[in-house]
């Protein structure tokens, strides 16, 4: 994905060496991020199946229900490691490596070109990926809405319609349950196509599963 | 002159004479007289039906004849024999079988057999202590001073305010019922106090055997079946009680009270009715129901638990500020004839919107902070007594929570009205599914409320995307890659 400066590693020395430089998804983040996966898929297919109840069987409706009630608290629970981390700690850079919005633009649109032509010619990302720079700008700007924004949004709709009657008083400020619950649907229809595009991205690296690899072993793997 | 002043002098002390004799035998009659016959032979106004102010309350003594109080064994003998002297005259004629022609042509049985009725409490006040029109009447039976009666129903609801006088208590927890409101507004089959009790045996209700359904069989046989075969009913019948506590199965009065009857399906009161005795409700729901509270809140008991039972879906306007279900008042247009009034108009727009923005109801000082709630509900009054054993409730979630089920429901509008009951008429049930009636349900929960096309084609268009981008640009990578590759040759 990125260039690195160690070219003359071979692809298992870096294992070994546990280079720093190439340390970039530390532990938190790790188990954060597959929890996070496996609860996200959880709760996609549950609330497929509580909307849609009978047009497919996967499992009753009670236990779609309390299997997604159940997934949405550990979901909740799980968000925090991963704010606290990046609360504690000094990661949260890689968020914001450098406030310029024109450096940001620029970049952006190198991305995106990137992505629909460069990528398909064997071209290398104009982003080079580096602890304290791990984003480039289209994952830095959707990650941080997503996190920041949109799946707060989906927790407080989704905790509010767990216990309409607990929280009947911030539905009624918010403009009432079928608000809420329509805003829920609405963030469940945006995640139904960002998992699988996410996914289908995830398998853009050197081979489709380096990626995936170096999201399990916290290690960016050094290009050929 | 002399002469005929001392004349005349004698003969104002001869009238002062006899008008002092007549004050002192007036006023010994009056004083051997029970209090109620005194109060009838001095009030001339007493054959008007008493008007119901505070001050007639309370100027009614508290311990009478026939009052809701005990009386001692010896007293009320004592009572009953003196009662009886004066009722015999009265029971001489009524003992027979004898009727009166009406105004309407029918004929009214004028039976009253004696002795029933000097064996029932009421045995013990005089005829006259009620009928005090006919008391007042110096020659009965006669046909120049009889009273004349209209129709035997008139009769009953007029002779209702003589109970008044010693079952104040009782009497007045009946006024403030379903039955008085109806019978207010001229229903000629709602029940008066003599409907319930012969006011000349009248009994204890405690002697009733509940399981035969009387008196509210009477009217309510419907209902009553369905209670009778419900798990209430049959409990009833065989003498269980609810877990050893030695409660037993309710009857009819036990949820609707005997005189301050209640309509239950009103806001919370049969829900509340039914934790007075299964007080754990909530807690077992809570164990196994989703957001039990909203479950409780929003389906009547009887939806889950009448497991046979037709539903709907009943819409009822809600006054947000006082935080209670709107109730019309006397005299105002029926809400539905209001709302239909705005439908017929024609144009966009939710009628209870448009409703709302004119003013809603136009009452002074009234907020509009109006919303419609909706609660499950069974479609009538005799599904809502079907209540099954606890094995046969519906436990499956999916009985409700099903594509289309709501479709397949009746959905009603409904509102209190003045006499306290509540009123549906049908409502269209696409109004849930509306989107331009979005603001006037989105207060409440409803079934599958997001169940709408819109939402399902943006479900469906989003797992299109998230199948046709990365299909598309590995199509596209593979589709350049090949271009790139026939150009190097």
């Amino acid at each position: 994905m990125s260039t690195l400066p160690s070219e003359q590693k071979s692809p298992d020395v870096w294992i070994k060496t546990k280079d720093s430089d190439l340390y970039i998804n530390p532990l938190p983040v790790r188990i954060w991020h597959w929890l996070n996966a496996l609860g996200f898929v959880a709760l996609i297919l549950t609330g497929t199946q509580i909307r849609y109840v009978a047009l497919f069987n996967i499992m009753s409706f009670e236990t779609a229900v309390k299997t997604h009630n159940w997934v949405a608290f550990a979901v909740i629970a799980n968000y925090f490691v991963w704010l606290g981390f990046y609360l504690f700690s000094d990661k949260i850079t890689v968020y914001h490596p450098e406030l310029n919005m024109k450096k940001f633009f620029d970049k952006a649109f190198k991305q995106i070109i990137y992505y629909s032509y460069g990528i398909f010619r064997g071209a290398k990302s104009p982003h080079k990926v580096l602890p304290y720079d791990k984003f480039n700008p289209m994952q830095s700007i959707t990650y941080q809405i997503v996190m920041m924004l949109v799946v707060p949004v989906q927790f407080m709709t989704g905790l509010m319609m767990w216990d309409v009657k607990r929280f009947e008083t911030p539905i009624a400020m918010l403009g009432g349950l079928h608000v809420i619950d329509t805003v829920h649907v609405m963030i469940y229809i945006f995640f139904i196509s960002f998992t699988m595009i996410h996914a289908y991205m995830g398998a853009l690296g050197q081979t489709p599963v380096t990626h995936f690899r170096e999201m399990f072993t916290g290690y960016e793997e050094p290009h050929e | 002159m002399v002469r005929s002043t001392s004349g005349d002098t004698g003969k104002v002390l001869a009238v002062l004479t006899v008008f002092f004799i007549c004050c002192m035998m007036f006023s010994g009659v009056l004083l051997a007289l029970p209090a109620e016959e005194a109060e009838t032979a001095v009030t001339p106004a007493a054959e008007a039906p008493v008007t119901e102010t505070p001050e007639a309350e309370q100027a009614v003594p508290a311990t009478e004849p026939g009052t809701d109080q005990e009386d001692s064994g010896n007293d009320l003998a004592s009572r009953k024999a003196e009662a009886l002297k004066q009722n015999s005259k009265c029971l001489k004629c009524h003992n027979r079988e004898k009727t009166k022609l009406l105004e309407d042509g029918k004929e009214m049985s004028l039976l009253v057999p004696k002795e029933p009725y000097i064996e029932s409490a009421h045995g013990a006040i005089s005829c006259i202590s009620c009928h005090r029109a006919i008391g007042k009447r110096e020659k009965h039976p006669s046909k120049s001073t009889n009273i004349s009666i209209s129709t035997e129903r008139e009769y009953s609801v007029e002779m209702n305010e003589s109970c008044r006088k010693c079952h104040r208590q009782k009497y007045t927890q009946y006024k403030g019922s379903v039955h008085s409101a109806l019978v207010a507004q001229g229903n000629k089959k709602a029940p008066v106090c003599s409907s319930c009790h012969n006011p000349h045996a009248p009994v204890s209700m405690d002697n009733y055997r509940p399981e035969t359904g009387l008196p509210c069989k009477n009217c309510h046989e419907n209902i009553f079946n369905a209670y009778s075969a419900s798990v209430h009913g049959q409990a009833r019948i065989n003498g269980n009680t609810i877990r050893d506590s030695h409660i037993q199965a309710p009857i009819c009065s036990d949820c609707h009270h005997s005189h301050e009857v209640t309509a239950l399906a009103i806001g919370d009161v049969l829900r509340t009715t039914c934790i007075n005795c299964h007080e754990n409700v909530t807690l077992l729901h809570n164990q196994w129901l989703p957001n039990a509270g909203t479950h409780l809140d929003i389906v009547s008991c009887a939806v889950c638990h009448a497991p046979f039972a037709k539903r709907k879906f009943d819409l009822h306007l809600y006054d947000n500020k006082a935080g209670v279900p709107l109730a019309m008042e006397e005299g105002e247009v029926p809400i539905q004839e209001q709302l239909q009034a705005i439908a017929d108009e024609g144009g966009d727009g939710d009628p209870l919107e448009i409703w709302k923005a004119r003013g809603g109801l136009g009452r002074e000082g009234q907020v509009t902070d109006i919303s419609l709630r909706s609660r499950m509900e069974v479609m009538s009054g005799v599904a809502a007594h079907q209540i099954a054993s606890k094995s046969f409730a519906v436990r499956t979630c999916e009985s409700c929570h099903e594509p289309g089920w709501r479709q397949k429901q009746n959905v009603t509008l409904s509102i209190t009205t003045p006499d306290g009951r509540r009123q549906s008429f049908d409502a269209d049930r696409d109004v849930l599914g509306n989107v331009g009636a979005i603001n006037s349900i989105s207060d409440f929960y409803k079934l599958g409320g997001n169940k709408n096309k819109f939402l399902d084609i943006l479900v469906l268009l989003s797992l299109a995307a998230g199948i046709a981008v990365p299909v598309g640009h590995f199509t596209l990578g593979k589709m350049i890659k090949e271009y790139l590759a026939r150009g190097e040759k």
